[in-house]
Formats: structure tokens, C-alpha cells, sequence
């Protein structure tokens, strides 16, 4: 990520870009809110800079100083290249600085979230996984990570489970913010399968490699735990983190397996690439028992059929409290990382039903709508009161939308950020 | 069907009775009396089934006494509404249908509730066996009469008579889907849309000639590989003045798709017979409208032709012109819907401007993906019409779920030789589908309100539920009938 300095009056001449004439079109986007729209300036602004070069000069001396930081978010968040400084001018920095500050903290979350997803599965084991989570200590954040030994006393059936097929044992990572309210953190869950072959039920070879993203979900929720932590959040966060790595193996689970999962509940495995609703459905259960949260948001890259129903645009949003669902839309648009709302239905939950468990993960033969169905299956282990709750799967949103430069995207950083900022930092509220 | 009746409560004294029951429920009136000269058996028998009234519940005693052959309790759920009694309805049809005749206990229901019980049998008691020639009588239904007693019958009657016409409109559905394609192809499908004259719908059918006349290349493109030639159907009814603006409702009539030249997967081939289901959906809707002569203009259109590989049929990478003068450029011969309706959208929009459109379309696979079996895709560019149809599907148990449209989307139909392609990927399948149908739809003349509904997961059940025996749903009918009735008449 380039640094970016501010500077106040006109643009000096000489060598390097300038951000400026890209933003031309801004203001008329169709019905977009104009920072979202400055933001895009930013972002092809910087895009329009030939390979190699060091510096660039934004010019922003004709914006307020929000369109000003959507400017400079766009064009920060769009370099993707180490080495390049960015000069930011503007008429009144004092004006500005106070809000790049909140920008530049959660840009930097985005950027872990990234660097996490696009580290290859050799490099980012669940144990390095954890390893770099620890080194947010130093930004006040508590983390706790707990091993296989500790998770076998625990019960964390279902995580145990899919990654036990891997020579790299799974962890779970538990990071806390403690902010300055004093209430229930808001907690943020994620999928981190830092590699999925699919274990037994394996997938096919071509694209594979992109499956070192399935982690992406435990990534957006570490940025954005980063981002509060850096813009001193009042809102009191913590993220719940499973970790592993679905390989294939002569210990890996099977296909007809019955998993006892912390909450006690028993699964039929029905395939063994559908593990990522069983290592959340753990890290949900210890969300909500340990910290009897206000509100519990999960991030996963989780199916193939939320892809099939929205594409690369829209995530797909599944909840049992629409306040906080539309709470978590509004934020989306707000940040550009937009959101749709999808059912969960009786005949979702019926599908689930097992002879031989008290629920089965999916529905057998690749029944769909599978999306659907893990919004039901993770709808069962939040307890016996359980807490208001969204699940957001960005599968079709880990990577850069097609017809980008290939990348991680950082997607869920800014949206849970926004939604802290939205819903959980007035003290006052109810 | 039986015949439904409407009669004075009084005891049965011979057959089935169906006792409908809320939770919480104390025997009264019919029930008292079925009760007391049966010597208490029924209170003992739904006590040790364990019955209580739940929603979907259903208890059978069988030879009870007192001339009764059985007595069926249905339940009515906590609060007994049109939806729980249509569903008590349905439940109880398949329990009494092997006696020759039945009576349900309704009296102490209102004329609403006991028209929106028999609605629910006749709903369940549709059939399709006209080519079982085997079937052994003991295996046929042999209910000949349903009586609903009733204390207030007249009422009740007067209630029941528009849901009997919807009921004869999804019947005619879910007869034209179950039709299997060597007998239901378009020209077949089209004539059979003559019925409805004699309601007074107007029927006017255009073939090959005419629509070749009037330029409909995306349709015809599709059409071109079967020895079947298409048809478009028009059909109007005017239930209001004659200068109220109608509604349109246009439907996709696949009479059986291979797939063409991008041909389908073997397996499950046979079930392409009801990509037809928008079409049927709309012409039983306004048999539904004109039966219960809905005062309202409205106007169905549906487009129908069959979609086969040959020497004649249409490639992909074949460029069409459209009925709206845009070109297609063909990337997926089995995109075909799309490029149906295409030409129908832009023909009922141009020819009666209506008040909305709704289109009906067993559009794409990614909606099934997408949604499964409980809702259908519903996209529009109208949010208040949106509102009515969820509205209206909640209240009928057709249920929609509304999907995205915008720009984003939209890309993914772009092509490089035309104006437009007809497939934009996997990802976001059926939110590009309805892309495609919008480029139809909105002109520079302005707005239309318009939804589109990809009924590809709803218009066929595997499994009985509640109204529908397995097979056809006519998914649609209830729900746009349910639309016009709380929205645009008067």
C-alpha cells in the first residue's frame, strides 16, 4: 500500500500523475452517493499511471474534505504496488487529516485482509495464520489462540473434523477489542480455510489453486478488527476465527461421518467440501457462549450457489434480525460492497433433516439451493436464545470481480467496519 | 372433481365427515354431535392421537359409529384464517377421497373461511389420468359429492363462486403443463387458448406468417429448428370501461425444449415438456379472470414454440434481429425463453400499453440454485408493484422472493458483434436473464412497471403438498388473480 502525504495548495508541475482528471465523471454517477463515486475517481486515477512510477500527486483543491478522503481511499486502496507516494493536496489539510486518520486505519485493514488472502496455502498455514494474528497485539488487540489440544478438551467436533485430514492442525483464533462502552461486543466470525481440496469429496483440479482464498471471510474479520483497533473504535469488537486446512488424506473425515459439534448437536457429514458450515458452525456456537454478544456477524466464502444467485456483485445476506440485516445493507452501499437479502425457508431446514443425526451438513447429491441450506444449518447453532445474527457469503466476492486485474479483494473490511460505526458506537442507543 | 355443495348443517348419515379444528379447540355443533352418536369416540380418539388442531395436522377414525365410515379432523392451526382453511382443505381431500361422499363440518366457520375450505379441496382433488388406461377402480378417487355445512350455505356459495373459477383456471394449467409434448405442441397449445371465448375472452392467433410479417426474428429464430410451427396468442378481457388501461401478463411457451444445438443432458430431459408453464400459467390466469369476471381490462400474450436441434435450427453465433429492432447475437441456443419473450414483452408493450406487465417464465436453472422450491425469482423495476406481488404471494402462499437488477448485471450481456448476447455466465445467471428481458421493457418512451417472475423452481412439484398433488403447481395463477383482485379492479 503507497503512503500518501498531504499538501496544501495548487499542484506542482514536473514529472509524476495526477489523480485529477479521472475524477471528471464523478459527480454524475447514476444516483451513487458522490463519495462512493470520488472513491471509483481515485481508484482509476491511480490505475491510469504508468508501470514504474514512484509518485503521484492527487489533486483534490476543488473537493471538500470527504470527497477529498473518498479521493484519496480510492486511489490508496486501488495502487496495489508497494513503492509509490501519493501526495494528497488539498486547500485546508487540517480539514482533512482527522478523516484520512479513520480512512488510512481501515485502508490498512484491508490491506491485512488482503495479504492474508493472497499469501499461498504452503505460507499461510492455519498455525502461520495464527502466528500474524498475534502480531495485532501490539495494536491493543487481545488475541488467544487455541490448538488442537485445547479444542479436543473444548469439543470443537465439527473444526477437528475437517482439519484433520491435514498434516497443518487447525486453530482457532479469538481476537478481542475491548473499545470504551461498556456492552456486549458485536462479534464477527469468519471462515478461514487457509486450503480447500475439497478432502474426500474432492474438487476438481482446474481452479484449484484458487482455493487458497477460502480463507478470505477469517481475513476480512481480522482487517477489520485491525481497523477499529487503529481508528480507536468506542465499540467493543471481538472476531472468532476457524482456522484449517481441508486436505485429503488417511485421516481425513469422510462422507457418512457423525460429528459431535460444540453445541452438543450431532451432523451427518455429507460431503466433505462442505466444511466450511462445519468449522463456523463451531466458531459460532463459542461466539455466542462466550461473549453473549449484542449482534453476531459471520463472513464466509461458503458456497458455489451464492456465486450462481447474485454473481460478483452482491454477497448474499442470510439473518435472523432484519434491523441489523438492513443495518449491514445500508453499510454495504455505503462502502461499495454491496449486499442482497436471501430466504431461509421451512423446506431449507426440512431438507437438512438426518436418519441418523440431528441434522445432516447439506442436502445429498448436490441438492439445492445450498446456499440456503448453510444459512439454515448455521441458523441451529446459536444457542437457545440466540443473538441477532447475519451471515454474509461472499464467496463471489473473495477475489477482484472478473474483468479486473486478478487479486485479492479485501471484501468485508470496510462493511463491518461501517456497520460498527453505524449501529454500535453511540453509547446511547435503545 | 366431486361436486361441491353447500348445505344446512346437519349430521351426515353415511360417509366421511372432516371435522376442521383450531388449536385449543372444544367439540361443538357437528363435531358434538358426531361425538355424542358415536359415544364419545371421537374426543377419545383425537385425545389418544394426540391431535391438536396444529396447521397441517390430520387425524383419521375410522368407523367411528354412527353410520360414519370415517371421521377426518383437520387442523386449523392457532388462528383460523383463508390460508389455514384453504390448507385444512387440502389436507383433508386425500383422507376422504376413497368414499363415494363426504361432508365437512363448517358451520361454525364463516362463508369466507368455509368457500376458502372447499377451495383448498378442490385445489388438492386435481388430477391428471387421462392416459392411465390400466388403473384399477380401487385406485381411482371416488368422491362423487363434497358437502359443506354451512350456517349461513348461501353465503358460503356466493363466496366459493369466484374461487371455483380460479380453481377452473389452475386446473386448465395444470392440465396444459401435464400434457406431454407430442400432444401439447404450439399449434395445439394455441387452439386449446379457443376455450376461453366462451367465458369472453378474445383469442386471436398469430402463426409463422404473421409474425414473420411483423418481424419477430428472436422468436422465430427459436422456433426455426422444430417441424412445428409457432404461434403467438393474444387474448384480451375486458372487464372494466373500454378505455381503462389494461394489465398485461405474458407467458413463455416452450412446449418442449431440447436445448437446440447447445442440446440438454439426457437425464432429466423430460421434464423440458413444462418449460411451457409461463404460458400455461397465463392463459389458465385469464380463464381465472374472465370466470369470476374480474372488472378489469387485462391482456395475456404468450409466445409458443418448440425448441429442437436439426438441420434448420438455429446455431450459436447466429445474430437475430428482434421484434424491437435491437440485435441478439445467439451464444446459447438453449437461452432460448429469453429471446421468446423478448419479442412478446416488446409487442404487448408497444400494442396496449399497459397499466404493468408481469412475465412468467421457466427462465433459468440458476434461479433453482438460487432460491430452490419455495419462492420464485421475482425482479422489477417498479418497487411498489414488487410490494403488491410479495404482498399478494404471501397472502396465497405463492410465494416470491425479490432478486437484483442494475447495472453491474447488465454488462454481462454485452456483445461484441450485437447489440446484445443471450447469455451472460453462471454467475448471476438469472438476474442477467432478467437483464436481457428488461432491455424490452424500458425504452426511451419511458417507464413501464414491470416484474418478471422465473417460476423455474415453483411451476413443478415433486412431492404432494397441502393444494397440489405432485406434478403441475400452476404457480402463478392465485398469485396474479390475488394481484389484479387487491389492486386494479375498480
Amino acid at each position: 500500500m503507497p503512503g500518501l502525504v498531504l499538501a496544501a495548495g495548487p499542484a506542482p508541475g514536473g514529472p509524476g500523475g495526477t489523480g485529477r482528471g479521472a475524477g471528471k465523471d464523478a459527480g454524475k454517477d447514476d444516483g451513487a452517493d458522490a463519495a462512493a463515486a470520488w472513491e471509483r475517481a481515485g481508484a482509476a486515477g491511480i490505475a491510469a499511471l504508468p508501470e514504474g512510477e514512484t509518485r503521484a500527486v492527487l489533486d483534490a483543491t476543488a473537493l471538500t474534505p470527504e470527497e477529498a478522503v473518498a479521493f484519496a481511499t480510492g486511489a490508496v486502496l486501488g495502487a496495489r504496488r508497494a513503492g509509490l507516494r501519493l501526495d494528497l493536496l488539498h486547500p485546508a489539510p487540517d480539514a482533512v487529516l482527522p478523516l484520512w486518520h479513520a480512512a488510512w486505519a481501515v485502508a490498512q485493514g484491508v490491506a491485512l485482509a488482503r495479504g492474508l488472502v493472497a499469501a499461498p496455502a504452503n505460507v499461510l498455514t492455519p498455525k502461520a495464520f495464527g502466528q500474524r494474528l498475534k502480531a495485532l497485539e501490539r495494536h491493543g488487540i487481545a488475541v488467544h489462540l487455541l490448538g488442537r489440544k485445547r479444542l479436543r478438551q473444548a469439543g470443537f467436533g465439527g473444526l477437528l473434523a475437517v482439519g484433520q485430514g491435514s498434516a497443518n492442525p487447525p486453530r482457532l483464533a479469538v481476537l478481542r477489542w475491548a473499545g470504551r462502552i461498556a456492552a456486549p461486543p458485536v462479534v464477527f466470525v469468519g471462515k478461514g480455510i487457509t486450503f480447500d481440496t475439497g478432502g474426500i469429496s474432492l474438487k476438481p483440479a482446474a481452479g484449484m489453486e484458487h482455493m487458497r482464498a477460502d480463507m478470505a471471510g477469517a481475513a476480512a474479520c481480522a482487517g477489520a478488527m485491525l481497523a477499529l483497533a487503529l481508528r480507536d473504535s468506542p465499540a467493543p469488537a471481538a472476531a472468532v476465527l476457524a482456522l484449517a486446512e481441508n486436505a485429503i488424506g488417511a485421516a481425513a473425515y469422510r462422507p457418512g461421518d457423525v460429528v459431535a459439534t460444540l453445541s452438543g448437536r450431532t451432523v451427518e457429514v455429507i460431503d466433505t467440501d462442505a466444511e466450511g458450515r462445519l468449522v463456523l458452525a463451531d466458531a459460532l456456537n463459542y461466539a455466542v457462549r462466550a461473549f453473549r454478544p449484542e449482534a453476531v456477524v459471520d463472513l464466509a466464502t461458503l458456497t458455489g450457489a451464492a456465486i450462481t444467485a447474485l454473481g460478483h456483485h452482491r454477497a448474499a445476506l442470510f439473518g435472523n434480525d432484519p434491523p441489523l440485516g438492513a443495518m449491514l445493507c445500508a453499510a454495504g452501499e455505503a462502502v461499495g460492497e454491496r449486499l442482497w437479502p436471501m430466504p431461509i425457508g421451512e423446506a431449507h431446514r426440512d431438507d437438512l433433516r438426518s436418519d441418523i443425526a440431528d441434522l445432516r451438513q447439506c442436502a445429498p447429491g448436490g441438492g439445492q439451493p445450498d446456499a440456503c441450506h448453510a444459512a439454515a444449518f448455521l441458523r441451529e447453532f446459536l444457542g437457545d436464545t440466540p443473538p441477532a445474527w447475519a451471515h454474509v457469503d461472499m464467496a463471489g466476492q473473495a477475489r477482484r470481480p472478473p474483468g479486473e486485474p486478478e487479486g485479492a479483494s479485501g471484501f468485508g473490511v470496510r462493511l463491518l467496519d461501517r456497520l460498527v460505526a453505524l449501529r454500535f458506537e453511540d453509547p446511547h442507543r435503545r | 372433481m366431486p361436486d361441491i355443495l353447500f348445505v344446512k348443517a346437519a349430521l351426515p348419515r353415511a360417509g366421511a365427515l372432516v371435522l376442521p379444528l383450531a388449536e385449543g379447540f372444544t367439540l361443538s355443533g357437528l363435531a358434538q354431535e358426531a361425538d355424542a352418536a358415536c359415544g364419545g369416540a371421537v374426543a377419545r380418539g383425537l385425545e389418544a392421537a394426540g391431535f391438536k388442531g396444529r396447521k397441517g395436522q390430520s387425524c383419521t377414525l375410522w368407523a367411528p359409529g354412527g353410520h360414519l365410515s370415517r371421521i377426518v379432523a383437520v387442523g386449523l392451526g392457532g388462528r383460523p384464517d383463508a390460508e389455514s382453511a384453504r390448507q385444512a382443505g387440502g389436507t383433508a381431500l386425500p383422507l376422504i377421497a376413497s368414499e363415494p361422499e363426504a361432508t365437512i363440518a363448517a358451520e361454525g366457520l364463516n362463508a369466507e373461511l368455509t368457500a376458502a375450505l372447499a377451495f383448498g379441496a378442490r385445489l388438492r382433488g386435481y388430477r391428471f389420468d387421462k392416459y392411465r388406461t390400466r388403473e384399477k377402480p380401487e385406485d381411482k378417487p371416488k368422491l362423487v359429492r363434497l358437502s359443506l355445512a354451512s350456517a349461513e350455505p348461501a353465503a358460503a356459495k356466493a363466496a366459493f363462486q369466484p374461487l371455483s373459477a380460479v380453481a377452473d383456471g389452475v386446473s386448465l394449467t395444470r392440465d396444459l403443463v401435464s400434457e406431454p409434448p407430442n400432444v401439447l405442441y404450439p399449434e395445439e397449445m394455441a387452439e386449446r387458448c379457443r376455450a376461453l371465448e366462451k367465458l369472453g375472452v378474445t383469442v386471436e392467433i398469430l402463426g409463422p406468417k404473421e409474425l414473420g410479417r411483423l418481424g419477430f426474428g428472436a422468436l422465430l429464430g427459436v422456433s426455426m429448428g422444430s417441424a412445428r410451427e409457432p404461434r403467438m396468442v393474444v387474448m384480451q378481457w375486458k372487464g372494466a370501461a373500454a378505455e381503462a388501461q389494461p394489465v398485461a401478463f405474458i407467458g413463455k411457451g416452450v412446449t418442449f425444449d431440447t436445448g437446440g444445438i447447445s442440446i440438454k443432458p439426457a437425464g432429466g430431459m423430460e421434464d423440458m415438456k413444462y418449460d411451457m408453464a409461463g404460458a400455461g400459467t397465463v392463459i389458465g390466469l385469464m380463464a381465472a379472470l374472465a370466470g369470476r369476471k374480474a372488472k378489469v381490462n387485462a391482456v395475456g400474450l404468450v409466445g409458443l414454440v418448440e425448441n429442437m436441434p436439426s438441420g434448420t435450427a438455429q446455431r450459436p453465433g447466429d445474430v437475430v434481429r428482434s421484434y424491437s429492432g435491437q440485435t441478439i447475437e445467439v451464444i446459447n441456443t438453449d437461452a432460448e425463453g429469453r429471446l421468446v419473450l423478448a419479442d412478446v414483452l416488446w409487442y404487448a408493450r408497444e400494442r396496449f400499453r399497459p397499466r404493468f406487465m408481469v412475465d412468467l417464465a421457466t427462465l433459468t436453472g440458476a434461479i433453482v440454485v438460487a432460491l430452490g422450491h419455495e419462492h420464485a425469482g421475482m425482479f422489477s423495476n417498479d418497487d411498489a408493484l414488487a410490494q403488491q406481488l410479495s404482498a399478494a404471494g404471501t397472502a396465497t402462499g405463492e410465494a416470491v422472493w425479490r432478486m437484483p437488477l442494475g447495472e453491474a448485471y447488465d454488462k454481462l450481456i454485452k456483445s461484441d458483434i450485437a447489440d446484445m448476447k443471450n447469455v451472460g455466465g453462471r454467475p448471476g445467471g438469472s438476474i442477467s436473464a432478467a437483464q436481457f428481458l428488461q432491455r424490452f421493457i424500458d425504452t426511451r418512451e419511458g417507464h413501464v412497471a414491470w416484474a418478471h417472475l422465473d417460476i423455474a423452481g415453483t411451476a413443478w412439484a415433486t412431492k404432494d403438498s397441502a393444494l397440489t398433488p405432485k406434478g403441475a403447481t400452476a404457480f402463478g395463477v392465485r398469485l396474479l388473480d390475488r394481484l389484479v383482485a387487491d389492486h386494479y379492479e375498480g
